[in-house]
């Protein structure tokens, strides 16, 4: 079979326009994302600023969103690590069906999330139990906790996987000749060598958390002060015609979640792109 | 030191079967076969990576067929080395004195006088990304033999080397091997290396053991066809009983266009091997002892191979011989010209039936 011209290398002044050209589009995208933002920016006035750097249900909103965000990354991270060393290494019956299972929060529409926690406690035998016995999540901050964790878990657990994978097999096996037992090639070997790609996907797991806004606003509702976190606040500021303040906010936000992204490409930027 | 008895072990269309072998204390053991013979798998089934579905493995006289690999006293070096890429080169060679309680300051020394040993001392605290594919190798090693292992097993450890490296990294491991006494398995699809460091050898094919011995006995007296092809057997030949020419210690075969005595009482068809460096050439016919055969073959090639002449030989049996310089220079012998070959009787391997 021949090869089509478009297969061979690349040379000359070919290769010039193959990088001007794509770099074009880079520019186009990056540019139009920092447009957007730089708009808000100037849309903002220094009062709306002052009013979301001093108001104490901003302050109350944005440390909920913080804690429970870290929280949720906390307890992704406890299911991520077992769950994605689980899939990356056996082998068993009806594992493609469970590993779909496993991404299925990525694409449902992160509302139905919100709606089947409800329908869920509300509904349910098994829900109303729970609720009945101090279990309390529908409309409690728990509940932001665990909304967080059903739509932004399999993050952290693909991520988590695409971790351990990476790591070779006969690099745990040496281990295991050389007097670890399986947890102790797993602690000294394998988890180490997976860390990059679990932080990875925490602080992705995180950034997800901490911008949800939908899901929350129906299993959790927007109550000031205990359970309005930063994305519900945008929502109830720009519904009463507040649009400054709504933006002040939301460019706190986009502050925070930069901060992330920068972070996970410092720490773990390769096993990222495999996700 | 380590014996195999009846392994067997089965991985999906792939079967490990009845695998019986003895490595002697202090003994350099080659395992050898082509890719894909179930060398390596056997191998982990040894260090207890897997786990055998049959048989037995005894290792320094101890049932070791359920044990873990940590508690089956192995240095285990595997394909590609599998260095750990998080540690530099001094924490790769004392992690297993790490994981068994010895004392910091001895692990320290005992991993000073192995890298020594092994020349890589100056290169303890680098990085392993760096390091150059035999200096990847000297730290595996160290690595497994810096735990006092009672058997070393080696799965390919210089495949991934460059020739001149292979062969000098070779004959280190055969001198440490002899240094440290420690009985070895090492595997490997090349015969050449296994000549260069083993004392006993075996010859895997899909997953069954076909012989084993000394490199010289699997070379000159290969037990089938197989053998014969992997240990690099020239003049492998098949001829026909002449039934009315055999004798109870020797059997007349026609074999292409000729007939050819082979030693021993076979029927039907069968396969035999000619020595190449046992075949003599002349110009004319000499006086034949019972048992040999002498073929007039046309001179077809002539290679140097530097420290012998490589004779292609065409005719009603084609065959390959080797001689020396010497001897070749003395026949005068050009392309065509007709040669006599005498096959001493000692020259010729069975095979077996075909």
């Amino acid at each position: 079979m021949g090869r089509r011209s478009s297969d061979a290398p690349v040379r000359g002044w070919r290769s010039g326009i193959l990088s001007v050209g794509f770099s074009l589009f880079l520019v186009v995208f990056v540019g139009a994302t920092l447009l957007l933002i730089i708009g808000d920016a100037l849309y903002v006035s220094g009062d709306a600023v002052k009013t979301v750097l001093t108001a104490p249900y901003i302050r109350q909103a944005l440390w909920l969103s913080i804690w429970t965000s870290v929280a949720t990354m906390a307890l992704s991270l406890v299911f991520a690590v077992p769950v994605g060393y689980v899939l990356s290494r056996y082998r068993f019956p009806g594992q493609v069906i469970v590993d779909a299972v496993v991404d299925l929060p990525i694409v449902f529409p992160p509302l139905v999330a919100g709606l089947t926690l409800l329908v869920f406690f509300n509904q349910t035998g098994v829900g109303r139990w729970m609720e009945a016995h101090g279990m309390k999540f529908v409309f409690q901050p728990q509940g932001i906790v665990l909304c967080q964790f059903v739509v932004s878990a399999s993050y952290a657990i693909r991520s988590a996987k695409s971790a351990f994978d990476e790591v070779d097999r006969r690099v745990e096996n040496v281990a295991l000749t050389l007097g670890c037992g399986h947890w102790g090639a797993f602690a000294h070997v394998t988890l180490p060598l997976a860390k990059n790609g679990i932080i990875a996907g925490a602080i992705l797991t995180w950034a997800r958390a901490f911008g949800i806004f939908g899901p929350l606003q129906i299993f959790v509702g927007s109550f000031r002060g205990r359970t309005e976190v930063l994305s519900t606040a945008i929502f109830l500021e720009q519904s009463v015609g507040r649009i400054e303040v709504a933006l002040a906010a939301a460019l706190l936000m986009i502050g925070i979640a930069l901060a992330a992204l920068l972070a996970i490409r410092f720490v773990g930027g390769r096993a990222l792109v495999k996700l | 030191m380590i014996r195999a008895e009846n392994v067997s072990f089965r991985i999906g269309d792939f079967h490990l079967r009845d695998i019986t072998l003895d490595v002697k204390p202090g003994e350099y053991f080659v395992l050898m076969g082509p890719p894909g013979s179930g060398k390596t798998i056997f191998l982990e089934c040894l260090c207890g990576l897997k786990r055998v579905d049959s048989g037995r493995i005894i290792i320094d006289r101890r049932d070791a067929t359920r044990l873990e690999p940590r508690a089956r006293a192995i240095g285990y070096v595997p394909q590609d080395y599998a260095l750990f890429p998080h540690y530099d080169v001094e924490h790769n060679i004392n992690f297993g004195l790490k994981r068994t309680a010895v004392p910091a300051d001895t692990a320290r020394r005992k991993t000073k006088e192995v890298a020594d040993l092994l020349g890589i001392g100056h290169l303890l605290k680098r990085s392993v990304g760096g390091l150059s594919g035999g200096e990847r190798q000297r730290v595996a090693l160290a690595r497994a033999v810096v735990v006092e292992p009672k058997v070393l097993l080696l799965d390919e450890p210089v495949s991934a080397l460059d020739e001149p490296t292979r062969r000098m990294v070779c004959s280190e491991l055969r001198a440490l091997q002899r240094k440290l006494g420690v009985s070895t398995v090492h595997i490997t699809h090349n015969c050449e290396e296994a000549f260069s460091v083993a004392d006993r050898g075996a010859v895997l094919h899909q997953g069954g053991l076909q012989q084993t011995g000394t490199l010289t006995e699997l070379f000159r007296k290969p037990c089938n066809e197989f053998v014969a092809r992997f240990m690099s057997c020239e003049n492998i030949c098949e001829g026909e009983v002449v039934a009315d020419a055999r004798k109870p210690d020797r059997t007349t075969l026609k074999v292409a266009r000729t007939q050819f005595v082979v030693p021993g009482c076979f029927e039907g068809k069968v396969k035999f091997i000619v020595r190449p460096e046992n075949i003599r050439l002349s110009r004319s016919r000499a006086d034949l002892a019972e048992g040999d055969t002498a073929l007039e073959l046309r001179l077809a090639r002539a290679t140097d191979c530097g420290v012998y002449v490589r004779v292609e030989l065409d005719g009603a049996m084609p065959l390959v011989s080797t001689v020396s310089h010497a001897a070749f220079g003395e026949l005068r012998a050009e392309v065509g010209d007709t040669l006599v070959a005498t096959i001493r009787r000692g020259a010729v391997h069975v095979l077996g039936q075909a």
